[in-house]
């Protein structure tokens, strides 16, 4: 038999070789050897370092651009979370934490939930508990409530011979508690300077994925 | 373990460092494989020249397979790789003006780049174009923000829709992009053209 007979074409092998790889690995289960489950070692060490803060400023400017993945959550009881609560929370209380029916809440990587209370003591245990569980995404509004009505909705300005840096956050304190309903609206027609320029001080949330661009050729 | 720029594997710096040599090798394959031309690349809206849909579905099979075997072998974690957001009516009416901008223009804003490199004047004009939508896109942008923000999905993945595993969905994926491949020969035997 000669052998150019049984010689594939390049058409023919590429469709081969295609099909049988999508086959391998249709058949294959996913793998699932590295589950994403921490030590209690793991989450004191994030405890130490403070990873799961996120500064009222990062927040501030996440409302104020309306953000899409902000999930805020109050973690107060019904009552005080119908009296105030930021922009857009759910009211989640801390007794109802584990139940059911926020499990989808919780369970997803795509938004970023961020617990406050009035301090942080209620929004610590519940971002605890839920890194136990390995829940991704989880964090906590640096200071609470309580720091949210200092920091943003009532900002001190600072001496005028402060570093720039802290007149430029106090500029953007101030814009960021004007756009969201806060503070002493000034009497000048001045616009709101809504802070979007400037830039926010603190580190990036370690956990947040970074944006890469992407799109045609 | 990947994705290296997440784990911390290589810098920021370092990715946009590569980012820039692999760009450089991108622009040139693409050029190389004829896509500096607008007549070959419009060819597959008319059927006599497939080269656009071969290479984009070659690319998207080759690196759906590989991050797919990279995953089984534990080297990536798919978990982390970015997924770009979805919001649908963006992605309905920004494809739609897309896809009508490449018929009409003959080129998509990489290869536009790329006729331009070779001194193509109407690739030339088109990155002319492309940045008066870009400025119309800011200037106008309280105009359309709604819009451009509506439906917001997160990262859907289809093959979750359908409640399929992503192998399977991989599957159903190569066997369409071969019946595509034999589907583009035939057309190109079909709806021949002399020179272009």
């Amino acid at each position: 038999m000669n052998m150019k007979q049984i010689t594939l074409s390049p058409r023919m092998t590429l469709t081969a070789v295609l099909l049988l790889l999508a086959v391998i690995i249709a058949a294959v289960p996913k793998n699932t050897t590295t589950p994403y489950k921490l030590s209690a070692t793991q989450i004191l060490d994030e405890l130490k370092s403070g990873t799961q803060y996120l500064e009222p400023e990062q927040i501030a400017q996440m409302l104020v651009e309306k953000d899409p993945y902000l999930q805020l959550i109050d973690i107060r009881s019904l009552n005080e979370f119908e009296k105030f609560s930021l922009q857009g929370a759910v009211n989640i209380p801390l007794d109802n934490l584990l139940s059911p029916d926020f499990v989808e809440t919780f369970d997803q990587d795509t938004k970023i939930n961020v617990f406050y209370g009035n301090g942080t003591t209620q929004a610590n245990e519940a971002w605890m508990l839920l890194r136990q569980l390995g829940y991704k995404n989880i964090y906590v509004l640096r200071g609470g409530l309580n720091y949210w009505a200092e920091a943003i909705l009532n900002p001190t300005a600072p001496p005028s011979t402060s570093p720039n840096d802290d007149l430029a956050r106090y500029d953007f304190r101030r814009g960021a508690g004007q756009a969201l309903g806060g503070g002493e609206m000034s009497s000048t027609a001045s616009k709101p300077a809504a802070g979007a320029k400037a830039k926010v001080p603190g580190p990036a949330p370690a956990g947040k994925k970074k944006k890469v661009a992407g799109g045609c050729s | 373990m990947g994705p290296l720029v997440v784990n911390e594997i290589i810098s920021e710096n370092t990715n946009l460092l590569l980012a820039f040599f692999i760009g450089i090798a991108f622009g040139f394959v693409l050029e190389q494989g004829g896509f500096s031309s607008s007549r070959k690349l419009a060819g597959v809206f008319y059927g006599y020249d497939a080269v656009v849909l071969k290479v984009f579905f070659t690319g998207a099979i080759t690196a759906m397979l590989g991050l797919l075997f990279l995953s089984l072998f534990g080297w990536i974690d798919l978990g982390l790789v970015y997924v770009n957001e979805t919001f649908i009516w963006s992605a309905i009416i920004g494809g739609v003006i897309m896809g009508a901008g490449f018929i009409m223009g003959g080129y998509c804003p990489g290869t536009s780049f790329c006729g331009a490199a070779i001194g193509k004047i109407d690739a030339m004009i088109f990155i002319v174009g492309l940045f008066l939508g870009v400025f119309i896109f800011a200037e106008g942008y309280p105009l359309w923000e709604g819009l451009y923000k509506a439906g917001f999905m997160g990262s859907p993945r289809i093959s979750e829709f359908f409640n399929i595993s992503e192998g399977l969905f991989a599957l159903f994926v190569v066997i369409a992009a071969v019946l595509m491949f034999w589907g583009a020969e035939w057309a190109e035997k079909k709806f021949p053209r002399e020179e272009y």
